[in-house]
């Protein structure tokens, strides 16, 4: 019954050094490269603040000091044989080499929370609010790239107009500490969508694996610097101790400005009943994903009293667009799909300017019925 | 131990299915044939519906093949056009699906043709499709199947798998769970169902579940808590297993597909167990219109009462 | 108490069932006033905007603000009671508690209409998205050219605000043209008898200078925008209201949108310009 997530059948792929001047000149003129050089400007200009170094001992020390001041350190760990991002009781319970089975992005959006509670008294009803200030200071450590990526990415639309002060405030009180991926296999595709195992967007403080032992510590923000300083006896100043190999995933970059260009046409096109007829319509590809952040509000309780929850809510689902007159938008499987698809890599970006996934491959592992969302957009790219 | 097992028998019988499947499309004896291509990743399959005989090539049986096809056919999946006779390849344990579906007048036998598979068995997780088939990484499922032949099918290539004797992991695990107190199972039960995030695919991909709509998506009145809590959790866990007694064959679709490693195969040989003792009925045999909980008679059990 | 100066998007005011109108055997008009004497003074909408309505335990649903804004001190809601919630709503009784969320989404764009003549056409129970801009228009009514409604439904019963139709059948500065379909008027119906884009096609307004608004089930709609566009009313000149289904009305649940357009953000009021240019997602 073991599910293991090794890296069998990984293949190392070196990026041929020469290219012909066909390749170079559709590169250079590829929103991938010129995104890539914009993103390598920008790390030039913002870079890391501060370099240290720590040791494995010591970061399981600075974890337990942390929880030992109260605070919530959620990592990698082991839940009845399924590892996920939870809180930890002591440093002993974090895996470092697996790649949690959820994203890290219930840390900040849980899978269910209250969002208000209710009671009625005769015709009286009176609520009461959850208040937002009772989160606790949290610490989210070994962070992969493909999922602390994706922090940022959710602000956009916890933030524009309206603000979710559920997502926010948990934001607010989280530092993230990334950790740099050395394990990839084929499902991974981060580098498809312009991220890598050593991005550190969304990382406060990024640990990269050091030959020898160790992690190389950046910091990228306040918060990456106040959690050193905070216990800067446990942090060293760096050494020249080389990186440990980092992961390799082997997709090519997808042209994701030509991925949409299509997707911008072709929201009807016999494609998509090719792609998703053997869609089974159940939720595990958004539950699973770092991005995906659609939600459903409900009631629970009885007559009396009851919560209102805020609950995860999956676009593949009959029921996520059915009206109670029967009525459904997205009546079949296909279009539903459709849906995620577009989401992803068209309407975010055409409402923030940003794409909806970091290639972490959680959707392709686990899908029950082995939709590739990276086979899928690398064959729009082609049209 | 690990003991290797031997599936060099599935390249023959691919090669089988790809002729017979060309054939019956070319023949137009069926409209479409359901069953497995290879995908993407190093070895990995998925499912395919394929109409024409050209495609016929793209047919595969590995050890990747572990998707219990029949859920295709039932009327829950209306994107399969199901118009005239339909191919579909089958293993053993799925074609006890086929066979329950056709007990409850969901499929009739002359609409099908059964393209049955000799298995030696299939992988029980594809997280990591390119995973050589051993007594470690098969499915449980196929370690107490009976039907490495699937009977009574329309066609079936020649091979014979071979199956070694290995330990009957279900077993074991329901007597290890059976010797527990109550208190014990009930924090077994609870710390698993605590990860279920509603998801449904352990419902979706059932071939059983094929309610035009669940009574988890009724909110009128609200059976069951839709949030992945353990109230609603347990629920649904409770109903699922309970909707399916008497008519799982033991596809163990609902475990392979869980993203969180809920053994939930688990509750469905339990029940099958239950309805064997009770009731001497097993699930997939023979085309049944009742299945014993759908049926009385004065024989039955009635310990119950007290 | 509830604290309403809190940051929680999600948390509704509470708000008194003042008075329940019962406008068909299913469709039921809430009349509602806010709990808090603040809230009462400082919510304000503009016509067109929607809430999100709790019946506690049951859940949120989706509606217009069918009331006009104009009208201050209360709200009113109008639904039909298909669902868990709405038939818990439609429990309610006077005096009763209910959450309400909002206003949101966008609104009608009143002042580019004013000068201009103004025709209404509704079906059934879509009358109330363009009510609350026909009273608000009323309310203004010099600021208005010539006002046309157009309302049908299936059945005379199945007609709401039976006693505002009467009103502005007798108003001199309105025209109301209503119709049932074949079979649904009794012997004493007064008004036409056909499908709504049939009888606007004879009630034939003119184009010029004029906005024609729209709210109907699907196929009314189908129908009506050829008759509009023959009648000489270009897609600019053509609003209407879209509905999907709802939960969080705030641009953030994922679930109704339309191609990449979120009603609950960018709509509910679109002109048929923008909505041709949609997928058929709705």
């Amino acid at each position: 019954m073991g599910k293991t997530e090794g890296c069998k059948g990984l293949t190392k792929k070196y990026l041929p050094l020469v290219l012909t001047p066909k390749e170079f000149k559709f590169l250079f003129f590829s929103k991938v490269f010129v995104s890539s050089v914009l993103s390598v400007l920008s790390v030039a200009n913002k870079g890391f603040r501060m370099q240290k170094y720590i040791t494995e001992q010591n970061l399981n020390t600075l974890l337990d000091k942390l929880i030992a001041e109260g605070k919530r350190v959620v990592a990698p760990r082991m839940n009845a044989g399924t590892p996920l991002y939870e809180p930890l009781k002591n440093s002993g319970e974090i895996i470092i080499d697996q790649l949690p089975r959820r994203s890290g992005k219930e840390a900040f959006f849980p899978l269910c929370e209250d969002i208000m509670s209710y009671t009625k008294e005769g015709q009286k009803v009176e609520l009461k609010d959850i208040d937002p200030s009772r989160f606790p200071e949290t610490v989210l450590v070994g962070v992969r790239p493909c999922d602390a990526a994706a922090i940022p990415v959710l602000d956009a639309v916890f933030s524009w107009d309206y603000k979710d002060e559920f997502f926010l405030e948990r934001r607010k009180k989280t530092t993230i500490v990334g950790l740099a991926c050395t394990k990839a296999d084929d499902a991974c595709f981060c580098t498809a969508v312009g991220l890598s195992p050593s991005d550190t967007k969304g990382s406060d403080l990024f640990l990269t694996p050091l030959e020898g032992g160790g992690y190389a510590c950046e910091t990228f923000s306040d918060k990456g610097e106040t959690l050193i300083n905070s216990h800067a006896g446990l942090f060293s100043e760096p050494n020249n101790a080389k990186t440990v190999a980092l992961a390799e995933p082997g997709t090519e970059a997808f042209d994701l400005q030509k991925v949409k260009a299509w997707l911008d046409e072709h929201f009807e096109d016999p494609a998509w009943d090719s792609i998703a007829t053997r869609c089974v319509g159940c939720g595990a590809c958004a539950f699973v994903c770092p991005a995906c952040h659609c939600f459903d509000i409900v009631d629970e309780g009885t007559e009396k009293s009851g919560k209102r929850r805020k609950n995860w809510d999956a676009c593949g689902f009959w029921k996520f667009t059915h009206h109670a007159s029967g009525h459904n938008p997205r009546d079949q499987q296909p279009k539903r799909y459709r849906n995620r698809i577009m989401h992803k890599f068209k309407y975010y970006d055409d409402k923030f300017g940003q794409t909806l996934c970091t290639g972490c491959g959680r959707c392709i592992r686990l899908c029950p019925v082995g939709i590739d969302i990276a086979a899928i957009v690398e064959e729009i790219s082609k049209k | 131990m690990t003991q290797t097992i031997d599936t060099t028998i599935y390249a023959a019988v691919s090669e089988a299915i790809q002729a017979e499947a060309k054939r019956i499309l070319t023949a137009g004896e069926v409209t479409a044939v359901v069953g497995y291509a290879a995908a993407r990743r190093k070895g990995s399959a998925q499912p395919i519906v394929i109409t024409s005989a050209v495609d016929a090539q793209k047919l595969i049986f590995t050890p990747a093949c572990v998707n219990n096809l029949a859920v295709y056919l039932t009327k829950a999946k209306k994107e399969i056009p199901k118009s005239g006779r339909i191919g579909i390849v089958v293993k053993g344990c799925d074609l006890k699906a086929l066979v329950g579906l056709m007990g409850e007048s969901q499929l009739k036998r002359e609409q099908l043709y059964l393209i049955g598979v000799p298995c030696a068995g299939v992988l029980a997780s594809t997280i990591q499709p390119d995973t050589g088939l051993t007594s470690d990484s098969i499915a449980p499922k196929c370690l107490e199947c009976d039907a490495h032949l699937p009977q009574g099918c329309d066609f079936v290539p020649t091979q014979t798998p071979v199956s070694p004797e290995l330990e009957k992991k279900y077993a074991a695990e329901i007597a290890r769970l059976e010797a527990l107190t109550p208190q014990e199972r009930w924090a077994y039960w609870k710390e698993q169902f605590s990860k279920c995030i509603k998801c449904y695919a352990c419902r979706q991909v059932c071939p059983f579940c094929f309610c035009e709509q669940c009574l988890c998506d009724r909110n009128k009145p609200q059976m069951v808590d839709t949030t992945p809590r353990p109230a609603g959790n347990t629920a649904w866990h409770i109903v699922r297993a309970m909707h399916l007694a008497g008519r799982c064959a033991g596809c163990a679709e609902c475990e392979r597909v869980c993203p969180m490693d809920i053994p939930l195969n688990l509750l469905n040989r339990k029940m099958a167990k239950e309805l064997k003792e009770l009731y001497d009925y097993e699930a997939g045999f023979q085309v049944n219109d009742k299945g014993p909980l759908n049926s009385y008679t004065e024989k039955d059990d009635q310990s119950f009462i007290k | 108490m509830c604290d309403h100066t809190n940051k929680n998007i999600y948390l509704p005011y509470l708000a008194t069932v003042e008075e329940v109108i019962d406008e068909t055997p299913d469709v039921r008009t809430l009349k509602l006033v806010f709990q808090d004497e603040q809230v009462r003074d400082s919510f304000n909408f503009r016509a067109g905007q929607f809430a999100e309505y709790s019946a506690f335990g049951a859940g949120e649903s989706t509606f217009c603000i069918a009331s006009a804004p104009t009208r201050k001190g209360y709200i009113e809601c109008c639904f039909r009671s298909v669902g868990r919630v709405t038939e818990e709503l439609r429990r309610l009784e006077v005096g009763d508690s209910i959450g309400v969320r909002g206003p949101y989404g966008n609104s009608f764009p009143i002042e580019q209409f004013e000068g201009k003549n103004l025709v209404f056409v509704a079906g059934g129970i879509a009358l109330p998205p363009l009510r609350t801009l026909i009273w608000n228009c009323l309310d203004l009514r010099e600021k208005f050219g010539e006002i046309t409604i157009v309302y049908g439904a299936r059945t005379e019963s199945d007609l709401v605000y039976k006693r505002e139709l009467k009103e502005w059948e007798e108003r001199g500065d309105v025209r109301l043209v209503k119709t049932v379909d074949p079979g649904g008027n009794s012997s004493e119906w007064d008004g036409r008898v056909g499908f709504v884009p049939t009888i606007l096609e004879e009630a034939a307004p003119g184009a010029e200078n004029t906005i024609a608004l729209v709210c109907g089930p699907p196929i009314m709609i189908k129908f009506t925008l050829p008759v509009l566009e023959k009648l000489g009313f270009t897609d600019e000149q053509v609003y209407t209201t879209l509905e999907n289904r709802m939960k969080c009305g705030l641009g953030k649940c994922g679930r109704c949108n339309v191609g990449n357009v979120y009603v609950c953000k960018d709509g509910p009021v679109f002109t048929a310009k923008q909505v041709k240019a949609m997928p058929m997602e709705f």
